[in-house]
């Protein structure tokens, strides 16, 4: 009993602190920078057929190139930048050391699609043959659009040295030196990626260019996507590009806009999958996550995968904290056995990432799902009556519960 | 380490359960899910230890690695004020409501629940969904 007072004032500290660093962090990036007009000779023209979007839809652009060339479509949100990160532990190929550098930057736009003519399709699919592998800066390459690419290259991106269990608890380690233009682009391109993660976010092939070098393309904007003026840009060539066209992007209450997911939501949704997922969480005696992230996921695709972690797993910190503040009071909890498994635990996740490197996942993965239904199995057979036949002290915690279960009955009549 | 619940005395190996929980923290840390899903059943099928008090040491043992990946997010800046504010105040009820129907419903109950959670994520892993 002693014991159990002494630990909730802790755990409670834990939560106010990091609340407190949570709610520090709502300032607003800075506005994007205005592209460039590039006046060419032949400066392809555009039109959009309409100049406002309801949450996402379908846009029609079109316009006249310069024959015999690709037409490619650069289109991004203007008023909202996102924050992209990207934590570069792979091996140099040139020194075979792993760097350990972690990239980021907070101008990236909140969304970011290059559109390009529609016989690339095969490359596309090529390149998604790779999985997650896969590289945008090649797959720009490939499809002769990295012409077309020059709004994340000119983000401003920040360096930090850091080491890998530095990188455990969150420390980003000290800064470097700003990186040239060249490197800066080369960069972006990867957290592009990090940031956006599958192909058909960044790249669709949509754009039909006709032998005269008139060019059409539906433009499909995703539902819950960032409000407000989006650009888009067609482009030739590096020096060949057409005046930039706007359209509107409006969503309206219930739908938020997420500053750091960089979309919107219905923010409704998340409250009651969240109060859901919670109670069987903490019924179960875990937070929940592992059923949140891959719900949400599934359910909201707008919504970039790390934004996810990286919310859930405070959501459940919460649902944890207060279950065990709960618990402790109909003494469900046993403190020195939690606080010792714990602390073992903290350890293990020190080592862990460190093991990634060395190891892939896939395989494990496979295992690991294996393990679990077995383990799941042994559980139900210790709910079994052949079981509990044989082991008497779960006989008389049953019976305990019967007990109490009465006596609460009683009470109430 | 001997660990009383209503009752009853039920002898721990705390070193069967610090190694397993290391291993889990290894694995989970990996995998980038809490380890409350291995928790548990560690903490029933190898601890032999009463459900009841499993759902809610369990909680207590992963608190503390869900508090530094809490951090580690933070940094990285993988965090949403606005979607974490829609999210917290059910979590937090959640943790009010569960141990209100943990302690209403029989722990055999409470156990197949688990079972479900567990067979959740073997699913996920394997790629099912």
């Amino acid at each position: 009993m002693k014991k159990k007072a002494g630990m909730m004032p802790w755990l409670f500290a834990a939560m106010v602190v990091l609340l407190g660093v949570n709610t520090a962090n709502s300032e607003e990036t800075g506005a994007q920078a205005p592209p460039q007009a590039a006046a060419a000779v032949a400066a392809p023209t555009i039109v959009l057929d309409k100049a406002e979007l309801n949450n996402g839809g379908s846009i029609k652009v079109s316009g006249q190139a310069p024959a015999g060339k690709p037409v490619f479509l650069e289109v991004w949100a203007e008023d909202h930048t996102v924050r992209a990160n990207r934590f570069d532990s792979e091996v140099d190929k040139e020194t075979g050391k792993r760097p350990y550098v972690f990239y980021i930057t907070q101008d990236m736009p909140a969304y970011y699609k290059t559109f390009v003519p529609k016989e690339l399709q095969p490359k596309i699919d090529e390149a998604k043959k790779k999985g997650k592998k896969w590289s945008y800066s090649e797959l720009l390459k490939d499809l002769g659009a990295d012409v077309a690419y020059t709004v994340p290259a000119k983000a401003k991106i920040e360096r930090y040295q850091s080491t890998l269990m530095a990188s455990v608890v969150g420390s980003r380690g000290t800064l470097l030196d700003a990186m040239d233009d060249k490197e800066n682009k080369k960069r972006s391109m990867q957290l592009v990626k990090a940031r956006f993660q599958s192909i058909d976010k960044v790249v669709a092939a949509a754009v039909d260019v006709k032998p005269d070098g008139s060019y059409t393309a539906d433009i499909k904007i995703r539902e819950g996507l960032a409000p407000g003026k989006y650009t888009i840009v067609a482009v030739v060539d590096k020096k060949v590009k057409s005046e930039p066209a706007t359209f509107d992007n409006k969503i309206a209450f219930p739908l938020v806009y997420l500053e750091n997911a960089g979309t919107s939501l219905n923010i409704f949704y998340p409250f009651f999958l969240s109060l859901g997922v919670a109670i069987f969480g903490v019924l179960m005696g875990a937070g929940g996550g592992f059923i949140m992230n891959p719900l949400l996921l599934a359910l909201f695709p707008a919504l970039p995968h790390t934004i996810v972690a990286g919310t859930v797993t405070p959501t459940v910190l919460f649902s944890q904290g207060s279950g065990i503040y709960n618990y402790s009071k109909i003494k469900f909890i046993n403190w020195k056995l939690g606080c010792g498994i714990g602390c073992a635990m903290l350890l293990g996740g020190f080592i862990g990432p460190k093991l990634t490197e060395m190891i892939t996942l896939d395989q494990f993965k496979f295992a690991f799902g294996w393990i679990l239904l077995i383990l799941a199995a042994l559980m139900l057979w210790q709910t079994t009556p052949g079981y509990l036949a044989k082991n008497k002290k779960e006989q008389s915690i049953l019976k305990e519960f019967k007990k109490r279960a009465e006596e609460t009955a009683k009470g109430k009549n | 380490m001997k660990i009383e619940f209503w009752g009853q005395e039920f002898q721990v190996n705390m070193v069967v359960g610090c190694i397993g929980g290391f291993l889990i923290a290894i694995m989970s840390s990996m995998f980038g899910f809490g380890g409350g899903p291995f928790m548990v059943p560690l903490m029933t099928v190898a601890l032999r230890l009463p459900m009841y008090l499993v759902v809610g040491s369990s909680l207590l043992a992963i608190f503390f690695n869900t508090s530094v990946s809490t951090m580690r997010h933070y940094q990285f800046g993988n965090f949403d004020l606005y979607f974490f504010l829609a999210m917290f105040p059910a979590a937090i009820l959640g943790g009010y409501i569960a141990p209100q129907i943990a302690k209403r419903v029989s722990p055999l109950v409470v156990k197949r629940i688990a079972c479900l959670g567990l067979v959740l994520l073997a699913l996920n892993l394997l790629g099912v969904y």
